[in-house]
C-alpha cells in the first residue's frame, strides 16, 4: 500500500502518470482528500521549488512539477464531500501582453489552477483587448498580465486605461508580474497587484478575490 | 553574408516537422544533457571563471554537436533547420576575425586577444538611462561620451519622448529610436567624438522599426551594428533572415548576439557556455557576421554570479580557442545606484573577466553616468595583462567584499555639477575609494587622478 509520502516523492520527480495512479490508490483507500492535497500534492510541489531555489532545478522541473499535480487535482476534488472542494468559483483571465513569452505565465497558470481558480488562459502575444474581450465574454472576475519586454509595459497601460474608458476598471482587478517589471512600475500604472514570483499571483489573487 | 543563408531559408521549408513545445520541453534538454555529459562538462559553483583550455575545447566540441544534432527551430514553419559538418567548418574557416568599429580618431579595430595579452578589452558602457525625459537621458549620455576611456557606447532604451509613448509596432516605436540615435550622434558630437561607435539601436525591436532607424543614417554602418541574433534555446523566425539579408544589403555589420537564460530550460552554466557556442555558429553560418556577443542571465534575475560569469568565461574561451570571433560580453549589476558599492564591485567582475577569458570587449549592465564608465575604462586598461589565475584571485576577492548598504538611487543633477559636466566631489571620493581597493589588490591602475 503506498503512503502519501510516497505520492510526494512521485511529484516531486515529476512523474504524472504514476502520481495520479497512486492518487486513486491513496483515495480508494479511503485516505482524508486534504492530506492526499496538502502532504501528497503541494509538499512535492513545494520540494521542487526548494530545488529551484537552490539552482538544482529549473523551471521547465517547475512545469514538469505543475503538469503532475494538475494530474493529480481533479482526482482529489472528485473525492471531497460535495461543497467541501477547493474550487473557488472565481475566473481569471491570464495572459502574456504582446511577446511571445510563456515560461512565468504558465506557472502563474499552474499554480492558480492547482489552488483552485477557474484560469482562462488565453496565451501569448496579446493585445489589451484580448484581455478585455475574454473577460467580457468569460465573466471573469479578474486579469492577470505577464509583461516581459520593454513595448509590453505601455501595452499595460493601455489595458488599464481602455479598462477605464470602458467603465469595467471596477469590475477586474488586475495583477502584472515579469521580467521588466517593478512594483514601483506597476503601482504607477495603477496595478491591484504586482508579483515578483509566480507564487505570488496564487497570493495575491487570494487576497483580491476575497478567497480564504 | 553568410554561405548558408538561403539554404537556411529553403530547409526552414523541409526540415522535419515539430511542435514547438516538443522542440524545447523534450528534445532541446535532452540533447544539451547528451551532449554535456558526453563531454564532462562540470562547473565548480566555487569558481567564478572557467579558465582550463581542455574544458573550453570541450565546450566548443559540445556546442558544434548541439548545433548539427539539434538544428535551429523555425517558428514561422515549425521546421527544424539543420546544418552539415561540413557546411560548419567551412563557415569557420572562411570566418573574418577583426572587426573596425566606429571613424576616425575613434575608431576601433577588434582583433583576437588571448587570455593575458596586455591589449584591453575595448569597453562599452552605457549612454542614457531608464527615462522617456530627453533632457535627463541626453545629461547621462554627454557625461559618458567625455570619458576618453569609453572606447564606444551602448545606449540605453528610450522609454518615449516625453508624453510621446513608445508604442511597439507603430511609427512611434521608430521615433523613439531615430530620437535615440540623434541624442547619441549629438553628445558624441559636442564632445568632440563624432566617430564613436554606438553598439546596436535599443529603442527599437521589431525588423521594421531597425529598418526605418538605419535608413536615417544617424546609425550606419560606421557607428553601429544591427540584430539577427537567433532567439532564446536555439529558435529562429523569418525577421532573423529579413535582418540578416537587410545589414547585407546595406553594408552593416550584423550583431550576432547569445543571450541563454540559465535555470529555464538550461540546467545551469555549463548548458549555457554551450549553448553561445551553438548559437554563435548558427550565426556566423547564416550572417557571416563577425562580432558576436556571449551572455548569460539567470531566471533569478541576475547577471552576476558564479554561475553567470563561469557561463560567460568558458564561452569566451571556447571561442577565442576555437573560432577567433570579436568577442564581447555583457554583464555587472544592474538598477543599482551609481554610489552603490555592489555595482562597482559588479563591473570590476565583468571587466576582468573579459581580460583573462581572451575577450575583445566589454558591455556593461549597469552604470549610467561618466563616472562608472571612466572607471569601467580604466580597470579594463589596468587588468590588461593580467594572468587568469590572478585575475580570478581579484575576483574573488570583489566577490567577497563587504559592501555599504546601497544608498538611494541618485539623480543625474546630484552627481554631477550640470553647468561643467563634472561629477561633484561626493562622487568622485567613491571613485577614489575603488581605485584605491583595486590598487592594493595588485592593479597596475592609470586612473586620470594620479
Amino acid at each position: 500500500m503506498p503512503t502519501i509520502e510516497d505520492l510526494k516523492q512521485l511529484v516531486s520527480e515529476t512523474k504524472p502518470e504514476e502520481a495520479a495512479e497512486m492518487t486513486r490508490e491513496l483515495l480508494a483507500a479511503g485516505l482524508d482528500p486534504m492530506q492526499v492535497l496538502e502532504a501528497g500534492v503541494m509538499d512535492g510541489l513545494s520540494e521542487v521549488g526548494d530545488r529551484f531555489a537552490a539552482k538544482k532545478a529549473i523551471v521547465l522541473d517547475l512545469v514538469k512539477a505543475g503538469v503532475t499535480a494538475k494530474a493529480c487535482v481533479p482526482l482529489i476534488q472528485e473525492a471531497f464531500p460535495e461543497g467541501q472542494g477547493v474550487k473557488h468559483d472565481k475566473k481569471i483571465v491570464l495572459g502574456t501582453m504582446l511577446s511571445q513569452h510563456n515560461i512565468g505565465k504558465n506557472l502563474v497558470s499552474t499554480m492558480l489552477s492547482i489552488d483552485g481558480f477557474d484560469v482562462i488562459d488565453i496565451g501569448e502575444k496579446n493585445s489589451p483587448y484580448d484581455f478585455y474581450e475574454t473577460a467580457e465574454k468569460e465573466g471573469a472576475d479578474m486579469i492577470a498580465v505577464s509583461v516581459v519586454f520593454a513595448p509590453a509595459m505601455e501595452k499595460f497601460s493601455e489595458l488599464i486605461d481602455m479598462l477605464k474608458e470602458l467603465e469595467v476598471r471596477e469590475k477586474y482587478p488586475v495583477i502584472v508580474g515579469g521580467a521588466v517589471t517593478t512594483k514601483v512600475w506597476a503601482e504607477g500604472e495603477d496595478a491591484d497587484g504586482w508579483g515578483a514570483q509566480a507564487k505570488d499571483g496564487v497570493t495575491l489573487a487570494r487576497e483580491l478575490l476575497g478567497v480564504a | 553574408m553568410g554561405r548558408l543563408l538561403w539554404e537556411a531559408i529553403q530547409r526552414s521549408t523541409t526540415g522535419p516537422i515539430m511542435s514547438e513545445e516538443k522542440f524545447e520541453t523534450e528534445l532541446l534538454p535532452s540533447v544539451l544533457a547528451s551532449v554535456q555529459a558526453k563531454y564532462k562538462i562540470e562547473a565548480d559553483p566555487d569558481e567564478p571563471v572557467m579558465a582550463d583550455p581542455d574544458m573550453a575545447d570541450a565546450v566548443f566540441q559540445a556546442g558544434m554537436e548541439l548545433l548539427l544534432e539539434l538544428g535551429l527551430y523555425c517558428q514561422d514553419t515549425k521546421r527544424i533547420i539543420k546544418f552539415t559538418e561540413e557546411e560548419i567548418k567551412e563557415a569557420i574557416a572562411t570566418a573574418r576575425h577583426e572587426v573596425t568599429l566606429g571613424q576616425g580618431r575613434d575608431e576601433i579595430t577588434l582583433k583576437p586577444r588571448a587570455p593575458g595579452d596586455t591589449q584591453h578589452p575595448y569597453c562599452w558602457p552605457p549612454a542614457g538611462t531608464f527615462t522617456a525625459d530627453v533632457d535627463i537621458y541626453r545629461a547621462h549620455a554627454l557625461t559618458v561620451v567625455q570619458e576618453p576611456t569609453c572606447d564606444g557606447v551602448f545606449p540605453m532604451p528610450l522609454y518615449g519622448i516625453g508624453n510621446t509613448k513608445n508604442i511597439a509596432e507603430t511609427p512611434a516605436h521608430t521615433l523613439v529610436c531615430l530620437t535615440e540615435a540623434r541624442i547619441m550622434n549629438d553628445v558624441a558630437t559636442w564632445a568632440g567624438r563624432p566617430g564613436l561607435f554606438f553598439g546596436i539601436p535599443m529603442s527599437a525591436t521589431t525588423p521594421i522599426t531597425l529598418m526605418s532607424t538605419f535608413n536615417s543614417g544617424l546609425y550606419n554602418k560606421y557607428n553601429c551594428t544591427l540584430p539577427i541574433q537567433i532567439l532564446m534555446d536555439m529558435r529562429v523566425n523569418y525577421d532573423r533572415f529579413n535582418l540578416t539579408f537587410f545589414a547585407e544589403q546595406q553594408g552593416l555589420e550584423p550583431w550576432m548576439s547569445c543571450s541563454p537564460t540559465l535555470y529555464a530550460y538550461l540546467s545551469g552554466p555549463e548548458q549555457g557556455a554551450i549553448e553561445i557556442i551553438a548559437h554563435a555558429l548558427g550565426m556566423l553560418a547564416y550572417s557571416g557576421g563577425t562580432l558576436t556577443q556571449g551572455m548569460s542571465v539567470s531566471v533569478h534575475g541576475t547577471y552576476s554570479g558564479n554561475d553567470i560569469t563561469w557561463c560567460n568565461s568558458a564561452a569566451a574561451l571556447a571561442a577565442e580557442q576555437n573560432l577567433q570571433l570579436p568577442w564581447l560580453t555583457m554583464g555587472g549589476t544592474a538598477e543599482e545606484s551609481p554610489m552603490s558599492d555592489r555595482s562597482w564591485y559588479g563591473t570590476a567582475v565583468c571587466i576582468i573577466n573579459a581580460c583573462i577569458s581572451g575577450m575583445e570587449a566589454t558591455w556593461l549592465s549597469g552604470g549610467h553616468t561618466g563616472l562608472e564608465a571612466r572607471w569601467a575604462g580604466e580597470l579594463s586598461r589596468a587588468a590588461a595583462g593580467l594572468s587568469p589565475r590572478e585575475g580570478i584571485e581579484i575576483i574573488k576577492k570583489a566577490n567577497a567584499a563587504e559592501c555599504a548598504p546601497a544608498p538611494p538611487e541618485a539623480t543625474i543633477d546630484k552627481l554631477y555639477d550640470m553647468s561643467t559636466l563634472r561629477p561633484v566631489p561626493e562622487f568622485v571620493d567613491h571613485y577614489k575609494k575603488f581605485t584605491r581597493i583595486f590598487k592594493e589588490w595588485g592593479l597596475d591602475y592609470p586612473s586620470w587622478d594620479d
